[in-house]
């Protein structure tokens, strides 16, 4: 009894801890990003920008699914883009700084980006950069 | 760096040297005027510096052709509008090549930059011929 409750803390301490999580992947952000985007620009009354981030949304998610690990028996149900609720204040001027935001945010992660994902984060990028452009 | 990549996109920008030079005599609005000739100036500097980056690799960077073939004769404003929007997706698609085939960041970050004043310029032009969407959503990933 005295053993056993000794050794216990001990046997603990040996088993190997659960494998951690996977660290969030970070295309899981621009997923967000570009959601809220398409809100924002469905709100301010921007079509084209609104379908086009919610394009960039569902490859990016596409891509997300696809990197993501699949555990058997997992419970945890396929991350699914849900709509988000306009941010209050939504206008065409809100939009143009969202969307440069979105360009840096894509951008930044080319240049170590493994070369499978590279494309689409440049085109993201400059997608954000044309619908800059296009609002003008 | 894929030298292939980077001769294909050496094309692109010579094709797009060459097709801002012949339009120029069709437009007259001043501001589309204004912006002929920055577009001629970025692709001959983007010109320079991709042959600079293949010299550098050891490569002969591919001289321009004699004439490019424009999607329709140009012969009106509209048609030398219609020719920039396609050089300037061509070259899209080229600089995504070259993305696509290194893994050096500098080249990486030269090659976005590429990739994104041409889908600007794309834009631009696509609105300048009333086309819709006037963004692609997906510069340089081809058609689809």
């Amino acid at each position: 009894m005295l053993l056993a409750a000794a050794t216990a803390p001990l046997a603990v301490a040996c088993t190997t801890p659960p494998p951690p999580p996977p660290p969030p992947d970070p295309l899981s952000e621009l997923v967000k990003t570009a959601l809220s985007d398409a809100a924002l620009a469905t709100a301010a009354g921007a079509p084209e920008t609104a379908a086009a981030r919610s394009e960039h949304a569902a490859r990016l998610q596409a891509e997300v699914d696809r990197a993501t690990p699949r555990v058997p028996g997992s419970s945890v149900p396929p991350a699914t883009p849900t709509s988000v609720a306009p941010p209050p204040g939504a206008s065409r001027e809100a939009l143009v700084p969202a969307l440069q935001a979105a360009q840096k945010q894509a951008g930044d992660l080319v240049a170590s980006a493994q070369p499978y994902r590279v494309g689409l984060l440049a085109s993201v990028a400059a997608g954000c950069a044309s619908l800059v452009e296009a609002l003008s | 760096m894929s030298v292939d990549a980077m001769q294909g996109a050496l094309r692109a920008e010579h094709a797009a040297v060459w097709t801002y030079g012949l339009v120029s005599a069709f437009i007259a609005v001043p501001q589309q005027v204004a912006e002929v000739a920055d577009g001629a100036n970025a692709h001959r500097a983007r010109r320079d510096v991709t042959e600079r980056w293949l010299r550098d690799a050891g490569a002969t960077p591919q001289p321009p052709a004699a004439a490019y073939l424009a999607p329709q004769p140009v012969d009106s404003a509209a048609a030398a509008i219609a020719a920039l929007v396609s050089v300037e997706t061509d070259a899209c698609v080229a600089w995504r090549g070259v993305l696509e085939r290194t893994e050096d960041g500098a080249l990486r970050k030269s090659a976005l930059d590429a990739l994104t004043v041409s889908a600007v310029r794309a834009t631009r032009w696509r609105k300048a011929a009333g086309l819709t969407p006037a963004s692609i959503p997906f510069p340089g990933a081809g058609v689809g």
